[in-house]
């Protein structure tokens, strides 16, 4: 307990002088507009993604036969983190004119064929599931 | 079926995915990243500092190539582990207070403070950190270097806090079988489409396809997987731009005929035309470009010593040197380059890339290239030397 104690007190030192540094180097217009980042990414996460997580699976296990399910979830996992992780070049935000060494692949294109692959690959792995003896868990 | 419009409880999270046992295992690995974006980070940070009281080493030479191709890398790997272990652990965000014991109160206020600082701050480290790498900045105010550092510390502080506070529960899960219920919550009963080894093991995964799926930027084998990259690793002299000499309005400067490289030693002053530069001794060598943004390249400059040139105009090498861009504005127009690298003989003004004459985008007439050093401390477009006699 004790070690616990000294850890977690050494992480707030560690996240207070984080505070410290912002609050000391940034002025308070900048601070407001970290705070709204703040505010916007919790909000982002804990409100209109998860909201949308709930509803993709609640739809899936209402629509979805069961052989296809567990394919369709794990499509879910990776093709839905991965497209998060591509949304800056998806939306090329910060493609220049001036750079074409800069987001020079065609990403939206590559994008839906990913998804179009996917979707193709979810329904054979179900269809697969489908016609085999349901013996095994 | 009478439709309800009451606030969520944990109790209608009824899936055994959601359970200690997986977030434990997920968690230990999005932590690992943490720890690997953190150390990689500050490396950065102390790397881009103008002066260094423990010298930064000028080897190997790829070493900030590494340690920024891993920040960059492990923060793209934490966004998948980050978002499923933040889905095994929503129903605790609708969990009730203790309002009747103040004590408890005090205490779960204070451990969901602390979450809320952890998981806001993760949010913003790797939002900010992806959006940079694609060179998108959509904040207006605040500086992303500034900030991106500050807010790591918080992140990683309240990191460790969570971890402390979590400990036996960890401990717990990671030493027993991902199937044992013990720390589940009671209403957790049903079997959802994948076992919980089946979630973990697609949560890597995902993570993995992540990582494939950006990492060409830095890693030239994996450009033809890497779909989702910021760059191809195509550009003039095999070498992508970061910024252009359109967007640093040097055009102008840079191929006036008039241009001059002044190296001021101690208040002497000797200007060296590009002829002057072209006439010393010039030399070669395979270095790469490695930016913060987590892109690198190898490339092949030549030119003359930045050492030479120093001596040249009647400068030792033991002392730092100040670097100045022929732009007019950004923060870093002027570089200084600590004595240790302005002394090492693989410091070039380069004036050949890949063979052929530097591309007005990468910096012609001259830029600087030393090895171990972050991309944006690489002068391009350089005017002006300076040290002190």
């Amino acid at each position: 307990m004790r070690t616990r104690l000294l850890i977690g007190a050494c992480g707030a030192v560690i996240a207070l002088y984080g505070a410290f540094l912002e609050l000391s180097r940034q002025d308070a217009g900048q601070w407001l507009e970290v705070g709204i980042w703040f505010g916007a990414g919790v909000a982002g996460h804990d409100a209109a993604l998860s909201a949308l997580v709930i509803g993709v699976c609640l739809l899936g296990s209402r629509l979805l036969p069961e052989p296809w399910r567990a394919p369709a979830t794990i499509a879910l996992v990776v093709w839905g983190t991965v497209t998060v992780v591509a949304v800056p070049v998806l939306t090329r935000a910060g493609a220049r004119a001036d750079n074409a060494t800069l987001l020079d692949r065609p990403y939206l294109a590559t994008w839906w064929a990913i998804s179009a692959i996917v979707v193709v690959l979810v329904a054979v792995a179900g269809l697969v599931r489908s016609r085999r003896p349901r013996a095994r868990e | 079926m009478t439709p309800r419009l009451a606030p969520p409880t944990p109790e209608m999270f009824t899936s055994r995915l959601r359970s200690p046992a997986v977030t434990a295992r997920v968690g230990l690995w999005l932590g690992i990243a943490f720890g690997l974006c953190f150390v990689t980070g500050l490396i950065s940070h102390y790397a881009q500092q103008p002066s260094h009281p423990i010298p930064f080493p000028t080897s190997p030479s790829w070493g900030y190539r590494l340690t920024q191709g891993l920040h960059v890398t492990s923060g793209v790997a934490a966004i998948p582990l980050l978002l499923v272990k933040l889905w095994s652990v929503l129903p605790k965000l609708f969990e009730g207070l203790p309002l009747r014991d103040p004590r408890a109160l005090l205490l779960t206020g204070l451990e969901r403070a602390s979450i809320t600082v952890l998981v806001a701050a993760s949010i913003f480290q790797l939002a900010t950190g992806l959006f940079n790498a694609a060179q998108w900045y959509p904040w207006t105010t605040f500086s992303f270097r500034t900030t991106h550092y500050a807010i790591a510390w918080v992140a990683i502080g309240a990191l460790v806090l969570h971890i402390a506070v979590k400990l036996p529960i960890i401990r717990d899960a990671l030493t027993s079988d991902i199937e044992v219920v013990t720390h589940d919550r009671a209403t957790a009963t049903s079997p959802g489409p994948l076992s919980r080894r089946a979630l973990v093991r697609t949560t890597f995964a995902a993570a993995g396809v992540a990582v494939l799926a950006t990492a060409g930027s830095t890693v030239p084998w994996l450009r033809r997987v890497s779909v989702f990259a910021v760059r191809t690793g195509e550009g003039p002299g095999g070498v992508p731009i970061n910024k252009s000499a359109r967007a640093a309005r040097v055009e102008e400067s840079a191929m006036s005929p008039d241009w001059r490289l002044d190296v001021v030693v101690g208040g002497t002053t000797t200007s060296l035309t590009y002829a002057d530069l072209r006439a010393m001794p010039q030399h070669t060598v395979d270095l790469p470009i490695a930016c913060v943004e987590g892109w690198s390249a190898q490339g092949t400059w030549s030119g003359v010593r930045l050492a030479d040139v120093l001596r040249l105009a009647g400068a030792t090498t033991d002392r730092e040197v100040a670097v100045t861009s022929l732009q007019q504005a950004g923060a870093f127009r002027r570089t200084t380059l600590p004595a240790n690298f302005a002394a090492d003989d693989r410091t070039l003004l380069a004036l050949d890339l890949s063979g052929e004459q530097l591309s007005l985008d990468h910096g012609f007439p001259c830029r600087l290239i030393a090895p171990n050093r972050p991309g944006v401390l690489q002068t391009k477009w350089v005017s002006r030397l300076e040290v002190d006699a």
